[in-house]
């Protein structure tokens, strides 16, 4: 046995989820009754705990657990800790929703925690096996909870699209993970980084990248994301936009560092450019798509979209063995920045949302138009967190988009850097559009008045707030996402 | 004894080839669910040949058995008319697919065979089941651990997606 008293103690958080999805599953079998306010709160203690647990041993040195299989390093436990934070997030947008339309089940948050479990596992994956195995556990319970609802516009087909995708997405990683096998007789990153290499392992390499893009939404592996953003509940969609983000674009950076970033012969295949190209891509087809949605929560998806252009710029720099710290840090510190922003925002979505499936367009701009007028705090919350994702001082997303673009800088990536920005700018036209429409348009005639949810206000409010103060004093989350840049073996 | 070995060999890996070659090609679903059959147990016969007995077993078992019955049934209740499946046509997909496939053949059979011949002997204990066992409970702990999570995580979705309208 190779599972000691601290290594299985190491992975506490992913434990302590798995063991609150059980609690919540069996909970709906022994708990008969109608009242089921208990089970969100049982989910964000939860999701807290696992949150305290990543905390408390984010001053512990690097380490390899399960004989090479994990690691508990700074890139774990930050990512750890900010998939938390999202799904903690998540819980209280899924709890006002979920009350209003009557579906509050214990599987609703039994599945989140699973496929969390899921992401923090991936997050500190070092094996291309186990890698595999955590994609799994975080992409099952999000096919399911995709179809969670099943009125509302094209649920099915949008649970369908993610899953045949994401099977299809998973394929091409295994794929991918045999000829690196068939390659290098190795499984493990470092193990990789040590063998030799040759053509098998670019394609190894080559199919890997495809099925992490597919995870991260980077163009041209995207074309699910509209659809299946749009066609999900809210609350997944949230869950999906920030830590499915996360944890696959930590990975994607581990399995490049790790095994391909090395001096050995497999460090030599060049993965720089081709990040680029995708970053390019992935940047200018987000934005421009984004420009001409009317549906809020299509925009949203498409601005997601975007975001993980800015995010590939920061893998693209980490290419460059010199700035690596510095375009991990950017990295960590835009995910975080990027899970408080997007959770907010579909919160904001949700908010607005019409109950009835009847309605053609219930995420369209008319919703948000005078919500300043009737709901003052709401709004500017709302647009806060748009700005936010805008890139607008003072906001979080504002100076991780400037973390990103400094390492890119020194990564000697300034074309690249050129189109961030200039990409940015068309971005500007469609989030303050939305302000607009919140602050400058007369409400519809005919408009529903949205539900008051404590839970979902306070979500709102908490990621706005926090947003603004990161984006005034980013000393602490920047500290944090500096420790966290500390790679295992990178 | 090699020489068995290796006609026994090149049967399965013919019979394994031709198999998938029969999915892809086969009009009919239920004919292409039949060839995977046969390639699942020509594969089973190539991982005797290779020592490893439980994996051949579970093979026969788990694929060639539960597996392909749980696809006989699904096509059969969807029930598939020759219309509905239409005819196959050329596209530029289909032939930048096959060049792909192709490059990737080329590269495998390439790297093969420039690789040094290794016959290390197996252990004696090399694909019992004890030995499997002491490997999934030793070496793999947290990624076998993980799977059976997955599996929670696939009957609890399961569950969810089959429940009625919410």
């Amino acid at each position: 046995m190779n599972a000691s008293g601290p290594d299985v103690l190491a992975i506490l958080p992913e434990l302590l989820l798995t063991g609150g999805a059980l609690v919540l599953a069996l909970s709906e079998v022994f708990l008969r009754g109608e009242r089921r306010g208990y089970q969100p709160v049982v989910a964000g203690v939860v999701s807290a705990l696992a949150f305290a647990s990543f905390a408390a041993n984010a001053s512990e040195p690097a380490r390899a657990l399960f004989g090479g299989f994990a690691a508990q390093d700074g890139l774990a436990i930050f990512g750890g800790a900010t998939v938390c934070v999202g799904l903690f997030l998540t819980v209280l947008v899924g709890a006002g929703f979920l009350r209003v339309r009557a579906a509050e089940r214990g599987e609703f948050y039994a599945l989140l925690l699973l496929s969390a479990a899921g992401m923090c596992l991936l997050l500190r994956a070092t094996d291309l096996l186990l890698v595999f195995v955590a994609i799994e556990l975080m992409s099952v319970p999000t096919y399911a909870l995709a179809t969670y609802l099943r009125t509302g516009q094209r649920p099915a087909e949008a649970a369908f699209k993610y899953f045949l995708l994401g099977a299809f997405s998973s394929a091409l990683f295994l794929y991918g993970a045999a000829l690196c096998y068939g390659a290098t007789g190795q499984t493990s990153l470092r193990g990789i980084a040590a063998a030799g290499g040759g053509p098998l392992l670019v394609a190894g390499l080559a199919f890997l990248l495809a099925g992490l893009g597919f995870k991260v939404a980077a163009v041209p592996f995207h074309m699910w994301t509209p659809d299946v953003y749009e066609g999900s509940p809210t609350p997944v969609t949230t869950f999906m936009s920030v830590g499915v983000k996360t944890a696959a674009f930590v990975a994607m950076l581990r399995i490049l560092v790790t095994a391909f970033g090395g001096t050995g012969l497999a460090g030599t295949v060049a993965w720089g450019p081709v990040v680029q190209a995708l970053a390019v891509l992935t940047m200018a087809i987000g934005n421009l798509f984004a420009l001409t949605q009317r549906s809020v929560k299509r925009m949203l998806a498409y601005s997601s979209v975007a975001h993980a252009g800015y995010l590939l710029v920061a893998v693209a720099a980490a290419a460059n063995g010199a700035v690596r710290a510095e375009a991990t840090q950017g990295l960590l510190f835009y995910l975080a920045a990027y899970t408080l922003t997007a959770a907010g925002a579909f919160g904001a979505v949700a908010m607005l949302e019409r109950r009835s499936g009847a309605s053609a367009q219930p995420w369209d701009l008319d919703q948000f138009a005078g919500l300043a007028r009737r709901r003052p705090w709401a709004a500017a919350a709302t647009a806060m967190l748009l700005l936010s994702l805008a890139g607008i001082p003072p906001s979080a997303g504002f100076v991780g988009k400037l973390l990103v673009l400094r390492a890119a800088v020194d990564a000697g990536l300034v074309p690249l850097a050129v189109v961030a920005v200039l990409t940015s700018v068309v971005g500007l036209y469609y989030y303050l559009r939305v302000v607009v429409y919140l602050y400058m348009q007369p409400p519809a005639e005919a408009q529903e008045i949205p539900v008051h949810s404590w839970a979902t206000d306070a979500a709102l409010l908490a990621t706005a707030v926090a947003v603004l103060a990161v984006g005034i004093g980013p000393g602490l989350l920047s500290d944090a996402a500096t420790a966290g840049a500390k790679l295992f073996g990178g | 004894m090699q020489g068995t070995v290796a006609v026994l060999f090149w049967i399965f890996a013919v019979l394994a080839v031709a198999g998938g070659v029969g999915v892809v090609a086969a009009k009919n679903p239920v004919h292409g669910a039949m060839s995977l059959v046969g390639s699942f147990f020509a594969l089973a016969g190539l991982y005797l040949l290779l020592d490893a007995q439980l994996i051949a077993a579970l093979q026969v078992i788990v694929y060639a058995g539960a597996v392909m019955v749980l696809f006989l049934f699904v096509l059969m209740l969807l029930n598939l008319t020759p219309a509905e499946l239409g005819s196959p046509r050329f596209g530029v997909g289909k032939v930048v697919g096959a060049l792909c496939a192709a490059g990737v053949t080329a590269l495998v059979v390439s790297t093969l065979v420039a690789l040094p011949v290794r016959a290390t002997p197996a252990a004696t204990d090399f694909g019992t089941v004890a030995a499997v066992g002491r490997l999934l409970y030793g070496k793999f702990t947290l990624a076998f651990e993980a799977t059976s999570v997955l599996l929670l995580a696939a009957i609890v979705g399961a569950v969810v997606v089959a429940k009625g309208k919410i």
